[in-house]
């Protein structure tokens, strides 16, 4: 099964093999694999003119505000702003945030991505089993991915509050909770709150994978007498190379893009332990108005996220949407 | 899985051969995540019931059971205002980029043509671009939009449209490209023999087949637009503010305020989410296999 159909349907129509299409003739070709090439093209124009206007124009413009002073003062002749050439990449990197947030940002991803991934796949073993309410159970795990990033973060904000729900909670069994919203814990509520709302995402694609298991490979491993240990260890985990490394990427991506979350969590400017890499550029953009700083700063992240989204590329099949680990 | 293979199955064997953990284990996992899941969601509806000074204080247990937040959001925040516009702008956009996808996927699936890989990499790739990257520049587009073309784009609910309708694209499209994959070609070469263009073909038979790929593509541009909090920050003015802005700086502004409003900032955070989780039930089978089908 395609993890990318939306449907379970082989995507066999168009199969890789027709891209040279074929030979150019009047009329009706015979149905199959070739694709031909006179297209309507126009038809992507709207989307086309929309990207290029609001993706392609920003990111060119971003690159060339990266290496220009433009602040609040420039911002009006934006054009006429001073060439500073790299100015702005040695001062994010000397004097700015830029180091400290990347290794934040970096750590945040790492770590929320290794924290979802045992509940991920514990969570897909148990909903995989057949057993009565496991569509209520498919349902409720699904919660924490379904609810808004800023409706999770307003909440966990109050809970996590000095008396909020969670110190109450934690006293009442004799913990002392103390402050989860100011100095050094800050980092940490930022990793659980996130792991709370992301590990469905490893479910889903963990819960794919393990139902493309063939049930004749189930009933040799119980003809075998193999232990559920040995299953899973030997048989389930290994099938589940693709999904799962498809998870770590995405996670991976998805963390590192994080804006909602801290900062409906903590604000802006947030404290200086989750001062993650969206929330530096956001703040330096909107709180102290050095857009050419933030500019550089954000170029900066998008190499970062280039990193991982590399090798989701590789990944992907492009031409037949299959994962390459999807068919091992 | 139909339930009576299941049942033959059980009746067959006794024990479930599909099944990977023992009954035991696999009760306590599902123990255990249920709660973890469900606790907090319990927290937050008994806390939208709860009197103001009560979630303040962290109470757990309400001592008394009011609608009175329910009530006061209306008058306390913009929030009716900031649903409508939510409901407008998401809604607009679901529609006009489920239209968009099919269209462009069509091209991009039954067509070949020059950096039609490089298009359908841009697609993979266009998801995961950071949208800080994107949002300061594309203020300065808008914010130079009324000197040079004169017209005002920040601030306006048709500005926000196409900030959403663009980013919800590559997704969209995406979705629509594996859907129109799977979808046999013997039908189109039909409608074309009997004298449809392609046009034609586009509309009537790949549009109506393409129902449930066009459901999951319009209710994930949906999503994007209402979960966005980066974008409508800064694109937005106090009457056009979405319901995420409205929320979050509705939650904001409590912090160190002599009585916050912590019940009433719960309340309005079950109307914010209502919408969702509501979609999310109805197309609950739609969804899980798009869910997987890229970044969220």
């Amino acid at each position: 099964m395609s993890l990318t159909s939306p449907t379970d349907r082989p995507p066999t129509a168009t199969a890789p093999t027709g891209d040279v299409g074929g030979p150019v003739g009047a009329g009706v070709r015979p149905a199959g694999p070739t694709r031909r090439r006179q297209g309507p093209l126009w038809l992507m124009t709207p989307g086309g003119l929309l990207l290029l206007v609001v993706v392609v124009v920003p990111f060119v413009l971003a690159l060339w505000m990266s290496v220009t002073d433009l602040d609040q003062y420039t911002l009006r002749q934006w054009a006429g702003a001073p060439f500073l050439g790299l100015g702005n990449y040695v001062e994010a990197v000397t004097t700015g945030p830029l180091l400290h947030s990347v290794w934040l940002s970096v750590a945040f991803s790492v770590l929320t991505t290794v924290l979802t991934l045992p509940l991920g796949l514990a969570a897909a073993f148990a909903a995989h089993d057949r057993f009565r309410g496991r569509a209520l159970v498919r349902s409720i795990f699904l919660i924490p991915y379904v609810l808004p990033t800023f409706v999770v973060g307003t909440v966990w904000r109050i809970a996590l509050g000095p008396d909020g729900a969670v110190n109450t909670v934690l006293g009442s069994v004799g913990i002392a909770g103390g402050n989860w919203l100011i100095g050094d814990r800050t980092f940490w509520t930022l990793v659980l709150v996130d792991t709370w709302a992301a590990w469905p995402f490893v479910y889903l694609l963990c819960l794919a994978g393990l139902q493309s298991i063939g049930r004749e490979v189930h009933e040799a491993v119980a003809v075998d007498g193999a232990t559920w240990w040995q299953k899973t260890v030997h048989i389930v985990l290994p099938s589940l190379r693709g999904p799962l490394l498809l998870a770590v990427i995405i996670a991976t991506l998805h963390h590192l893009n994080n804006f909602t979350l801290p900062f409906v969590l903590f604000g802006s400017p947030a404290p200086d332990q989750v001062n993650v890499l969206p929330l530096a550029i956001y703040s330096a953009s909107f709180q102290t108005f050095r857009f050419g700083l933030a500019a550089a700063m954000s170029v900066a992240s998008l190499v970062l996220v280039l990193i991982p989204l590399l090798f989701y590329l590789r990944a992907v099949r492009l031409d037949t949407g299959l994962e390459k680990g999807a068919q091992a | 899985m139909t339930a009576g293979m299941q049942a033959t199955d059980r009746r067959r064997s006794g024990v479930d051969a599909t099944a990977i953990l023992p009954p035991g284990l696999r009760r306590a996992v599902i123990a255990v995540l249920v709660l973890l899941v469900l606790a907090p969601c319990a927290y937050i509806l008994v806390a939208s019931l709860m009197p103001d000074i009560e979630v303040a204080s962290g109470a757990v247990v309400p001592s008394s059971v009011t609608l009175e937040n329910w009530v006061a959001i209306w008058t306390t925040v913009p929030l009716a205002q900031g649903l409508g516009v939510s409901l407008l702008v998401c809604g607009v956009v679901a529609v006009l980029s489920a239209l968009l996808a099919v269209a462009t996927a069509y091209v991009l699936v039954r067509f070949t043509f020059v950096g039609r890989i490089t298009f359908l990499r841009a697609l993979v790739g266009l998801q995961s671009v950071p949208g800080t990257l994107l949002l300061l520049p594309l203020f300065v587009v808008y914010a130079s939009a009324p000197t040079y073309l004169g017209i005002t784009v920040v601030g306006t609910t048709w500005g926000l449209m196409i900030t959403y309708l663009t980013f919800a694209l590559p997704f969209a499209t995406w979705v629509m490209v594996t859907y129109l994959r799977g979808m046999p070609v013997e039908l189109e070469e039909a409608g074309l023999l009997d004298g449809l263009s392609r046009i034609g073909v586009l509309r009537r038979i790949v549009l109506p087949l393409s129902a449930p790929g066009l459901i999951v593509a319009a209710i994930f541009s949906f999503l994007l637009g209402w979960n966005d909090v980066l974008f409508a920050s800064v694109l937005t003015q106090p009457r056009t503010r979405t319901a995420a802005v409205v929320l979050q700086a509705f939650g904001a502004s409590q912090e160190g305020g002599a009585l916050p409003l912590y019940g009433q900032v719960m309340s309005s955070a079950v109307v914010c989410a209502a919408p969702v989780v509501v979609l999310y039930l109805i197309f609950q089978r739609y969804l899980v296999g798009g869910l997987t089908g890229g970044l969220k």
